[in-house]
């Protein structure tokens, strides 16, 4: 198993920082691209350890990503309710 | 990590009803109509500016009516980018069905790492210029 991956850098996950920038362009993406870069330099260069990394961290950062659209997406929700509340959308 | 057959069937089955209810409400309801609960894109409510995602909401309700024009004039950089990311992420299915390790070679280029961002990030500021023909990249219904 180990011969297999030892010949060839990690996958780069780029794709997913890639929807991520497509969909919801959060800025949080643009941090996946530039690990996603780096991962076949690194590899190339004898860093294996920091090349999985950094893949791993493309794809952490993609997650982040659409987490944090997910989050606002909530505080406007909440923000809206508090807003229908103040406004006496539910008083009858 | 690998998983048993019968789990990979379970999660293709389960990603699969995920993406029914998907495209059901992406193709029943259009996010352009005023009265639909569809969140707009963050960036824009609070800025004002259309970001590199804007209209990609819209612009899925229209390419699953086919209407591949209204489609490309919401957002044309989605619409672009769209066959690289079905085939990517297809080919992502295929190696987890079936154990492989197949990629996607530009993928691994630094030009087109850097160059498809570059211009997503030129596109962005391109699309809020009230300029012809700057503004025909702007989402329109």
């Amino acid at each position: 198993m180990n011969t297999t991956n030892t010949s060839r850098p990690p996958e780069n996950n780029l794709i997913w920082a890639i929807l991520s920038t497509v969909l919801c362009c959060m800025p949080l993406g643009v941090v996946a691209i530039v690990k996603a870069s780096k991962v076949e330099t690194l590899w190339y260069q004898g860093r294996h350890d920091e090349a999985i990394k950094a893949a791993g961290d493309a794809k952490k950062w993609s997650i982040y990503s659409a987490v944090s659209i997910a989050l606002i997406f909530i505080i406007i929700i909440i923000i809206g309710f508090i807003g229908a509340l103040a406004d006496g959308a539910f008083n009858y | 990590m690998e998983h048993s057959i019968t789990k990979k069937i379970g999660f293709v089955l389960l990603g699969l009803v995920i993406l029914s209810a998907i495209v059901f409400i992406y193709y029943r309801f259009n996010p352009s109509s005023t009265n639909t609960s569809f969140l707009a894109c963050p960036i824009k409510m609070v800025t004002g500016y259309h970001c590199p995602g804007c209209g990609s909401q819209r612009a899925i309700h229209q390419l699953l009516h086919l209407n591949f024009y209204r489609a490309f004039r919401l957002n044309p950089f989605m619409l672009a980018s769209l066959p690289i990311i079905i085939y990517a992420l297809g080919l992502r299915l295929y190696n987890y069905l079936f154990n492989t390790q197949h990629r996607v070679g530009i993928f691994y280029s630094k030009w087109f790492i850097y160059g498809y961002f570059g211009l997503a990030l030129l596109y962005w500021v391109l699309r809020n210029l009230p300029y012809y023909p700057f503004n025909l990249l702007a989402p329109t219904s």
